[in-house]
């Protein structure tokens, strides 16, 4: 490309400057003269830069990578500008250290290649392939690995032979290195080679290669089974690969098993339907439940793709059900029937796995499932189930069924509900795990929202009452958070007849907790409480609290009665009811200048009831 | 989402809240963490070496630094203040998030009324740029932002704003405060020395890029009591027993405000092991000493108490008792060193 663009108006003097920089000390100099080769040897002409430059670029090798590197790359350009197959200089590069100098000297040696004519490839080409083949560093046996397959096709049946044997020595090289770089090139090498010599020369040297002792060359071997397969016959591919592939799906290194997770889509187009069906199947499933993390998120990406080709080309059940065991996306695919027939046997598997993940994986995903099959169907068959999980010992997996049942409640009814899954709720009210406790609080109140506050009255309220009685003061406190979400739906007449006797009861509870969550209650439920109430039985308690030996009992107290808050229309209401008796300077004695902070104890000792103004002294 | 148990609770206590802002590590400013610590000592200074704790309580041992624990714990156990809480030390070292976990549990117990003039305008500096002498006066009088000179330019009226806002959620963070709720007591990773070795203090430099903070918190450090008693009946301390102490008055005749000595009774209590054996033997740890069954069982006699609940060492369910149910060993650092 630089040379055609150049070599119209490029004087000489510029190209004596470029020669001339070729040897200077600056690297970027040297550098930017070697990416003007094509224009020096131009300006030198064929026979110059034949019988000049090349000599010199030649003993120039044992230069910079930097400089290797371009210059390698330069040279794939070359054979117009030598005017024939010349190819030290690319030779050695092909044998230094660095990777990229050598990568790329190959890159160039395969692009000169297909310029060549046969002859040309005979007499120069494959000797030096041979000599790569041969060399002392596995440098430049590794080189020779990737220019095979280029020449190849081109060569008489007797080179080929020499070749293939080369190839072979290759692949049973003493270097890792170099079994790595043969088993990366061994299937494009297999795409140009004879199918007789495929089966009969290279399926050894793969099988060979698959069963290396390096993981690293083993992995690659992965990749040649997929161009491998792609070539031969059904009953070859049964015969001569899968072998190999199963076992390399069982590999011992999660590094192999990933390859074959990563490659997998490939290798079910290579093998053909009957493979997948028969092989393919039970290893993908296995690889899904591989130990190693990375092997199943590997997998686990190519389950759409594996699956839709599957069902594009076979509807055999046993492929549709191994694969739905494992995501609930593909009940949509499936639709109704095959969910109900195939994959539900599958979910309930599933939910009762070892592995709390594929639980929650499964219970999370259930409403692609409810969308197909109806929540009748679901909740049938997987009630049993969902039973088993609400006392799971992962408390996470328990919060994930909590939050499900909102969904479940409005889609099964009253009945159903209260028959199968309303003792549940009220079990997790006293879960000893926090976080369940308040997600039960929360579930409690959509339940009410959802059947109304006649079905709270006979199906919650009486549990909740009997809750306040429990020994642990934690379930005493969820009773109380239970009357906070509830009251609001249960409306003024239940809440004040009902809730608000069980919350005033708890204003002599003998643990300070409870009775400032007592303050808070009925701060909260106030605006659902009828007037006189709230005049005559709430005000006498939260006065009661307010002198509470116990600091937090009358600080929430105090908010409850003066309710500071600005915003809010609970605060509002309880204020504008109770603004009347409360005394203004009350207030201003407990938070003297306008500070409503909360006063302090000021020590570990409980505090008198008679210091009444907690006020923190600076 | 609304919990019910979480906004019943309203405003005071959203201690979600304030661990995010905590998190973020962008609000505790070394001026905040200075008043926090001031309000502390005064909390801390009043508390006995064997500090009274009445039932029910939640009882943890070791968090290390380990604040998403911490968090797990909350979640598990009920926020503060619903659930009580007495944590026996060792709440900093070898986690990456002693500063946070420190000053969180340190915020809970006592929070703080206000900064100081001069600590306000180290905070609003570090909020806010262009700050103006007259602006910090307004706001350091606490004089309203909605009283402002309507005459005032806007862009100065932006900043003044902007100023008042990260002002009130500073004072708004700091505002729980429920030091009945919560015992702390100290840890023998709450020393200076320990801390120097084991995390604390290169976390501190590295998070705030000096060691200010590092000594505000051992400056506190020296304030933790050193054990509790739970009705009268569970006697909590971070280690164990001593040989130079056998009743609970003794402890309380102990100066505590200072670093924790490498020998002598104060020593052992922040040390000390349970060790299958009878009577006193030397401590591999080259500090306190392990306590046997008839030392417990001597101890307990003496001082009418049912048991010993301590922390300090591993264990990996997260509880195990010793001689006869008589000693409890807590661990709360669930993973902790990758284990």
């Amino acid at each position: 490309m630089a040379s055609s663009e150049t070599s119209t108006d490029d004087s000489l003097y510029p190209i004596a400057v470029l020669i001339d920089e070729l040897r200077n000390e600056d690297v970027q100099l040297r550098l930017n003269s070697i990416k003007k080769l094509s224009t020096i040897a131009l300006a030198l002409g064929v026979e110059r830069t034949r019988s000049e430059l090349i000599p010199f670029l030649t003993d120039t090798i044992y230069d910079e990578d930097e400089v290797l590197l371009a210059l390698a790359e330069q040279l794939g350009t070359f054979t117009p500008l030598v005017g024939g197959p010349e190819y030290p200089p690319l030779e050695s590069l092909a044998t230094v250290e660095e990777t990229v100098v050598r990568d790329k000297a190959v890159d160039s040696l395969r692009r000169i290649c297909e310029e060549h004519n046969t002859e040309d490839l005979e007499t120069h080409f494959v000797p030096l392939v041979k000599r790569l083949a041969v060399g002392d560093w596995f440098t430049s046996r590794t080189s020779a690995c990737g220019l095979f397959s280029v020449c190849y096709t081109r060569l008489s049946v007797a080179t080929k032979a020499e070749l293939r044997s080369h190839f072979r020595s290759l692949c049973q090289d003493d270097t890792p290195m170099v079994r790595r770089a043969a088993a990366g090139k061994l299937g494009e090498f297999a795409k140009v080679v004879e199918v007789e010599y495929l089966k009969t020369d290279l399926i050894p040297m793969f099988v060979a290669l698959a069963q290396d002792e390096q993981d690293s060359v083993r992995l690659l071997a992965v990749e040649a089974c997929v161009s491998m397969a792609g070539l031969l016959q059904q009953e070859d591919t049964e015969m001569l690969v899968m072998p190999t592939l199963r076992q390399a799906a069982e590999d011992k290194s999660w590094r192999v098993r990933y390859m074959v997770a990563d490659r997998f889509i490939d290798l079910q187009k290579a093998v053909g339907p009957e493979i997948t069906k028969t092989d393919l199947v039970p290893a993908f499933q296995s690889l899904l439940k591989d130990v190693e993390a990375e092997v199943r998120a590997a997998a686990a990406g190519k389950v759409k793709d594996f699956c839709q080709n599957e069902l594009v080309t076979d509807g055999n059940q046993h492929v549709k059900s191994a694969l739905a065991g494992v995501i609930m996306g593909l009940s949509p695919i499936l639709g109704k029937d095959n969910t109900v027939n195939h994959l539900l046997p599958l979910f309930l598997s599933q939910l009762k796995d070892e592995c709390p993940e594929v639980r929650l994986n499964i219970i999370s995903n259930l409403d692609c499932v409810n969308e197909v099959i109806g929540i009748q169907q679901l909740s049938q068959s997987l009630l049993p189930a969902i039973v088993e999980l609400a006392e799971d010992t992962k408390w996470r997996v328990r919060l994930a069924i909590i939050e499900y049942m909102p969904l479940l409640a409005g889609q099964l009814g009253v009945d159903f509900f209260n028959q199968s899954l309303s003792k549940l709720c009220m079990t997790w009210l006293v879960d000893h795990v926090y976080a369940i406790r308040e997600a039960a609080t929360n579930n409690l109140r959509k339940l009410v929202e959802k059947f109304g506050a006649d079905w709270a009255s006979q199906n919650v309220l009486p549990k909740i009452n009997a809750m306040s009685r429990d020994g642990n003061y934690l379930h005493r406190m969820t009773c109380l958070a239970c009357i906070n979400v509830v009251g609001e739906v249960c409306g003024k007449d239940v809440t004040t007849k009902t809730l608000l006797p069980t919350v005033l009861a708890m204003a002599n509870d003998n643990v300070p907790n409870v009775r400032f969550n007592v303050a808070k209650t009925l701060q909260i439920i106030g605006p659902h409480i009828e007037k006189e109430s709230l005049h005559s039985q709430v005000k006498a308690v939260l006065d009661r609290l307010n002198d509470d030996p116990d600091t937090d009992v009358k600080y929430f107290a105090s908010e409850a009665l003066t309710d500071s808050r600005p915003s809010g229309s609970t605060s509002l209401v309880l204020r504008s009811v109770l603004s009347c008796s409360v005394p203004e300077t009350a207030r201003d004695a407990r938070f003297p200048a306008g500070r409503p902070r909360r006063g302090t104890a000021s020590g570990g000792q409980r505090m008198p009831s008679s210091e009444t103004p907690l006020i923190d002294k600076h | 989402m609304a919990p019910g148990g979480k906004d019943a609770m309203g405003d005071c206590s959203d201690l979600d809240r304030q661990i995010e802002q905590l998190r973020r590590c962008e609000v505790i400013k070394e001026a905040e963490v200075k008043a926090l610590c001031a309000k502390a000592r005064e909390i801390l200074v009043e508390e006995s070496n064997v500090q009274r704790v009445d039932s029910p309580v939640t009882v943890c041992g070791d968090i290390h630094g380990q604040f998403y624990d911490l968090k797990e714990l909350f979640k598990v156990g009920g926020d503060v203040p619903d659930t009580n809480y007495l944590f026996m030390g060792d709440f900093v070292d070898r986690g990456f998030y002693s500063v946070e976990t420190f000053l969180l549990l340190l915020a809970l117990k006592a929070g703080f009324d206000e900064l100081e003039s001069e600590d306000i305008e180290d905070v609003l500096a570090s909020h806010t740029e262009e700050l103006t002498n007259e602006d910090l006066q307004q706001l350091t009088e606490h004089s309203s932002v909605e009283d402002e000179d309507d005459e005032e330019p806007p862009q100065r009226k932006l900043t003044t704003k902007r100023m008042a806002e990260a002002f009130n959620m500073i004072q708004h963070i700091w505002k729980v405060r429920y030091p009945d709720r919560i015992t702390l007591i100290r840890g023998n990773h709450e020393s200076r020395q320990i801390t120097q070795v084991y995390g604390f203090y290169d976390e501190c430099l590295r998070k705030y890029g000096s060691i200010t903070v590092w000594r505000y918190c051992t400056e506190i450090f020296d304030y933790l009591s050193l054990s509790a008693i739970i009705d009268g009946k569970i006697f909590c301390v971070h280690g164990g027993l001593s040989p130079s102490i056998q009743t609970l008055d003794q402890i309380r005749t102990i100066d505590r405000k200072q670093e924790v000595p490498h020998d002598g009774p104060m020593c052992d209590l922040l040390w000390s092991d349970p060790e299958d054996t009878q009577g006193w033997g030397v401590s591999p740890r080259g500090a306190g000493y392990l306590f046997g069954s008839d030392v417990v069982a001597q101890f307990n006699d003496t001082n009418g108490i049912d048991m010993i609940c301590r922390a300090h060492q591993l264990v990996m369910e997260g509880y195990k008792w010793h001689f006869n149910n008589t000693v409890l060993t807590v661990w709360s650092a669930p993973n902790y060193c990758y284990r």
